[in-house]
């Protein structure tokens, strides 16, 4: 017991001082926030793609919706970028309620399939609306005019800026894998037409995790914004931000609270380590590893390297309703 | 006795650490960061713009006698540094914003490099240009033409290539001469891809020509790397104007060269704004269905012998095809940067920048067609220009300017 | 005017029998396996590098490159199948998503790596000068590469609905117990449909290679239209695909000269969604 206190103890100063730790060494404080940030789209994207188990290949719509938000509150209004999550946020949501009420009615692969052409879609449509840049896409301040416009030289403060996000979107999690959502969510995820039978709303609870799954993705794709301050068509809607979310959720354990943060773990720091071994020598073998690593994890680790861990014990099942209690009597 | 051989001993320590401070100091490099795209879209274009690269330091590092007028190219080094030699670390961008700044950052903190060049891409080089402002290195930046980094008040943002609003001009007067030499520019079409290369120009050369008086009839945006460009052809062949202006990347062009031809329909006057067929591989691949087609380009090897001419021998030899604009301009880069830290005589930043900002190079100290190199208040170089060249025989031959033609111009467009 | 209408809607037809071409083996494995191949763009892009390396080195023109390549894809097939495929189909979809996406990626750079970046073409005279039928230009190439796309669909087709092989690999993809029962072997089965399948795009990426333009990322434009071809036709209908290929053509190609071209991916898009939410089972898929 007291060994496990410790073992959490360490590790959570290790999370909280990393950036000071390697204040010496620039690049690798900057990679621990990549992590956060990386970790903060993949967790958002668990939440439907891992709990409930609708596999979007299309959350680009999300980040970018967020990204976009933020960079054009600047542009347009001479706001601080950071006055664009809320924004994003929400009109995020609300793609997501006008998307997500047509396309969760479809199943596997119809679903992911429709969630790519919708990415696609949003893509081509901002690459011709001049008012967010058309294809040029839009830039944000430069240099920090107030402490609001957040454009640090450091990485420090968008790692703890991260953080707080990231725990945030983690702690959201962990209620609702606690709660009657999560439990239908479960249901859902393992067998929908069971589910329903039992008299779960199925299409609300998955419209649900969509929402709040949208919601947290714009978030991510704000603080992507503000952070490297420019945004276009293809950086903030483009296929493989929506593919590497689903990587590392799917590489640490989807459907498991701190799966995507481990699958952000392994690949964010090996992209940006074999791109700066490889990467100059033009060959492109920066993608060849990744690919090769990725293979080998889908055929040798389908489930995620977090399930190879002995399983805990799973969640408490919630109070049941006391029409169901009525029910049962 | 004792204090003999100490004095004697330290006497020789100390002449040796003279002589290894001397040796260090001669043998002292120079590290410069290039962030190019060497994966992704654009990897063609920025493994030549390397290529290039690498032979501006050649020439900077190794005795080049024969390139007369080129600084720093005689002699070994950069001689204000003690003979120091430049050293290039490479990082590709990955074509994307994201990973350009992330190797900014790398080169400026763990391969502590002097000044940073690149990074190809628009909006690539506004992310990674902002890295280095931070940290108040010096960014030469090349070849990236959108007109918003020169205006974000920063102060160590260096850009030496004309942008669209040069090419515009360019084009409109070239265009007016042909009119008043009799040539049919009554309608004029522009077909341009739809990322922010493609509308950057397009949109710029359509105010520029409205200002001047010049009809433009049809615009044509299209999605870039697609698969198929027979309607965009139709479309054309339907309006029939007298001058078309393509603005492509590579793998388009190749379309439209071979759906040109396929679908017979050629204007009077093909005009392509460099890009995609400027590129060696749309050079190899559709030269001959392109004859006549006019280009623009800030490079073309010109009269035999002359500094151009000998800078493509020495580049073809290495690489077995000719200089590019777009790699011209990163060469053209690299020697503006070299000759500033020259000029500084030292490694440090502060240094660097000021002398950036007293560039004054001539027409005939450049490798590329400017008009020469000097820098505004904003970092623009406003010597920059461009050459209109014409693909005769399978490479581009420059033809206007007049003063800095080496062939003659032949209209109408041929084609196949 | 109309003539040029009629030129817009042949040409789409011809780009159409093509893209229905590559789509009916990527349809196939979707069909008989439920899995998404991301790699299959990549498959067509290895194929047009074949075919490039045959007129090369060899000095042959498409009618060695495309034997060849059906050969060589067809090998590649079923050494993912055993290699990865096998394997990853008995885990959650979100595996298969990540192997085969990281397969695309390893051919895709590994080509790049072994190819260099430029993009290289066939010289555009492979096949002969165009036809010209009534005002209307036919090229070669297309034309080739559209019959031929045409022939190997129905052939694929009848394969799988007369043959007796066809009829086994029909039964494991309705139910592999009940076909293991009946003494099928269901992983030879797959096999087959994987050779089948990648066989199908080295025959496209070979003829494709006539008139388009070769570099490694070229999968990835090829694949979008693979993916939107086989929804729209409808998950494992070979048929569907060839109809859903020659409809996607024309739209694309009216939608581009009318709208204009920026739009015409717009249109594609927008119009595979609808089916989606509509007919989810595309033009001729089973519900």
């Amino acid at each position: 017991m007291m060994h496990r206190r410790l073992m959490y103890g360490t590790v959570a100063a290790l999370v909280l001082l990393y950036p000071v730790l390697l204040s010496s060494a620039p690049v690798y404080q900057r990679l621990g926030t990549l992590v956060l940030l990386a970790a903060i789209g993949a967790s958002a994207w668990n939440l439907v793609g891992g709990y409930a188990g609708q596999v979007s290949v299309g959350h680009a719509v999300f980040f970018g919706t967020g990204a976009y938000a933020a960079i054009a509150v600047y542009t347009q209004f001479g706001l601080p970028p950071i006055v664009g999550v809320p924004v994003g946020a929400l009109i995020a949501v609300v793609i997501a309620a006008l998307i997500g009420v047509p396309t969760l009615r479809l199943s596997g692969h119809y679903f992911s399939m429709a969630t790519i052409a919708v990415a696609e879609l949003v893509r081509v449509l901002i690459s011709n609306w001049e008012w967010v840049g058309g294809a040029q896409g839009l830039s944000g301040p430069a240099v920090s005019r107030t402490v609001l416009d957040l454009s640090f030289t450091s990485a420090l403060p968008y790692y703890y800026i991260f953080l707080a996000v990231l725990a945030a979107v983690l702690l959201v999690t962990w209620r609702i894998e606690r709660s009657r959502m999560g439990f239908y969510l479960r249901a859902i995820k393992d067998s929908e037409r069971a589910a329903r039978s039992l008299g779960v709303a199925a299409g609300r609870y998955k419209l649900y995790a969509y929402m709040l799954s949208a919601g947290f993705t714009a978030v991510g794709g704000s603080l992507y914004a503000v952070m490297f301050g420019f945004v276009d068509p293809e950086s903030g809607f483009g296929i493989l931000i929506s593919v590497k979310m689903l990587i590392m959720a799917a590489l640490g354990g989807s459907g498991l609270l701190f799966g995507p943060l481990i699958g952000a773990l392994i690949l964010v720091p090996l992209e940006e380590i074999s791109n700066s071994l490889l990467g100059g020598k033009g060959a492109g073998l920066t993608f060849v590893v990744y690919g090769a690593i990725i293979v080998l994890i889908a055929r040798f680790l389908p489930s995620g390297i977090l399930a190879l861990l002995p399983a805990r014990r799973p969640p408490p099942k919630p109070k049941p309703l006391a029409a169901e209690r009525a029910h049962a009597a | 006795m004792w204090s003999r051989k100490f004095s004697l001993t330290a006497l020789c320590t100390a002449l040796l650490a003279l002589a290894y401070a001397g040796a260090a100091a001669a043998q002292q490099t120079v590290k410069v960061g290039a962030i190019y795209p060497l994966s992704g879209n654009a990897a063609s274009a920025g493994n030549y713009s390397k290529a290039a690269i690498e032979l501006a330091v050649d020439i900077i590092n190794n005795d080049h006698p024969e390139l007369k007028d080129l600084p720093l190219a005689a002699g070994t080094g950069l001689p204000r540094l003690g003979g120091a030699k430049i050293e290039v670390v490479f990082a590709d961008n990955q074509g994307t914003p994201a990973a350009g700044q992330n190797q900014a950052l790398r080169l400026i903190t763990e391969e502590k490099v002097q000044a940073l060049i690149g990074a190809y891409q628009s909006g690539i080089t506004v992310t990674t240009s902002a890295m280095a402002e931070r940290h108040g290195i010096p960014f030469v930046n090349p070849e990236s033409v959108a007109a918003n980094l020169t205006e974000r008040g920063f102060k160590w943002f260096f850009r030496v290539t004309p942008v669209a609003g040069d090419f515009a001009r360019a084009y409109a007067d070239f265009l007016k001469e042909q009119k008043a030499a009799g040539q049919k520019v009554g309608s004029i079409a522009i077909v341009n891809e739809n990322t922010e290369y493609g509308n950057s120009v397009a949109s710029v050369i359509r105010e520029m020509f409205g200002k001047e008086g010049l009809p433009v009839v049809q615009v044509i945006p299209y999605s870039a790397n697609t698969t198929d460009v027979q309607p965009q052809v139709l479309q054309l062949k339907e309006k029939n104007p007298d001058v078309v202006i393509f603005v492509s990347y590579t793998s388009d062009a190749i379309l439209y060269a071979k759906t040109m031809k396929d679908l017979n329909w050629k204007p009077s006057i093909m005009i392509a704004d460099d890009a995609g067929f400027n590129d060696p591989s749309f050079v190899s691949s559709s030269g001959s269905l392109v004859e006549g087609l006019v280009n623009r380009s800030s490079f073309a090897p010109g009269k035999p012998g002359s500094l151009s001419a000998l800078i493509n021998d020495l580049y073809k030899k290495k690489n077995n095809v000719d200089l590019d604009d777009a790699s011209a301009r990163a060469m053209q880069g690299m020697l503006v940067l070299a000759d500033a830290i020259n000029r500084a005589g030292s490694t440090d930043a502060a240094k660097i920048q000021a002398a950036l900002r007293a560039t004054d190079l001539k027409a005939n100290q450049v490798v590329t067609g400017y008009n020469g190199v000097k820098f505004d208040d904003k970092g623009q170089n406003i010597l920059a220009s461009s050459l209109i060249t014409q693909m005769q025989g399978g490479s581009y031959v420059p033809v206007w300017p007049k003063d800095k033609a080496a062939g003659e111009l032949k209209l109408p467009y041929k084609g196949w | 005017m109309s003539l040029i209408v009629v030129q817009v809607i042949v040409s789409g037809l011809l780009i159409g029998a093509v893209y229905a071409l590559f789509a009916s083996g990527l349809t196939l494995i979707w069909g008989m396996m439920n899995v998404i191949n991301f790699a299959h763009g990549d498959f067509v892009m290895l194929a047009m590098y074949t075919a490039f390396m045959v007129w090369t080195v060899l000095g042959g023109g498409p009618a060695a490159a495309v034997p060849i390549a059906a050969v060589l894809l067809a090998t590649l097939g079923v050494l993912s199948y055993f290699l990865l495929v096998r394997h990853i189909m008995k885990g959650p979809m979100l595996a298969q998503i990540l192997g085969t996406f990281g397969l695309a990626l390893l051919l895709r750079y590994s080509a790049f790596w072994y190819f260099g970046a430029n993009f290289k073409t066939l010289p555009d005279t492979i096949l002969g000068a165009p036809l010209v039928i009534g005002g209307i230009r036919i090229d070669a190439p297309r034309l080739v590469a559209g019959s031929v796309g045409l022939l190997v669909t129905l052939l694929l087709h009848l394969l799988l609905t007369r043959s007796a092989l066809g009829s086994r690999m029909l039964a494991v993809a309705e139910d592999a117990t009940a076909a293991q029962l009946m003494g099928i072997r269901p992983e030879r089965m797959q096999a087959v449909a994987w050779a089948l399948a990648a066989g199908s795009t080295g025959i496209a990426g070979a003829l494709i290679a006539t008139f388009f333009y070769t570099s490694p990322t070229v999968g990835e434009t090829l694949a979008i239209v693979a993916f939107v071809t086989v929804a729209f036709g409808g998950f494992g209908s070979v048929p569907g695909a060839l109809v859903a290929g020659l409809l996607i053509g024309v739209i694309e190609g009216l939608s581009a000269f009318f709208i204009g071209p920026v739009y015409k991916d717009v249109v594609v898009y927008l119009l595979f969604v609808l089916v989606l939410w509509t007919r989810p089972q595309g033009l001729m898929g089973k519900a």
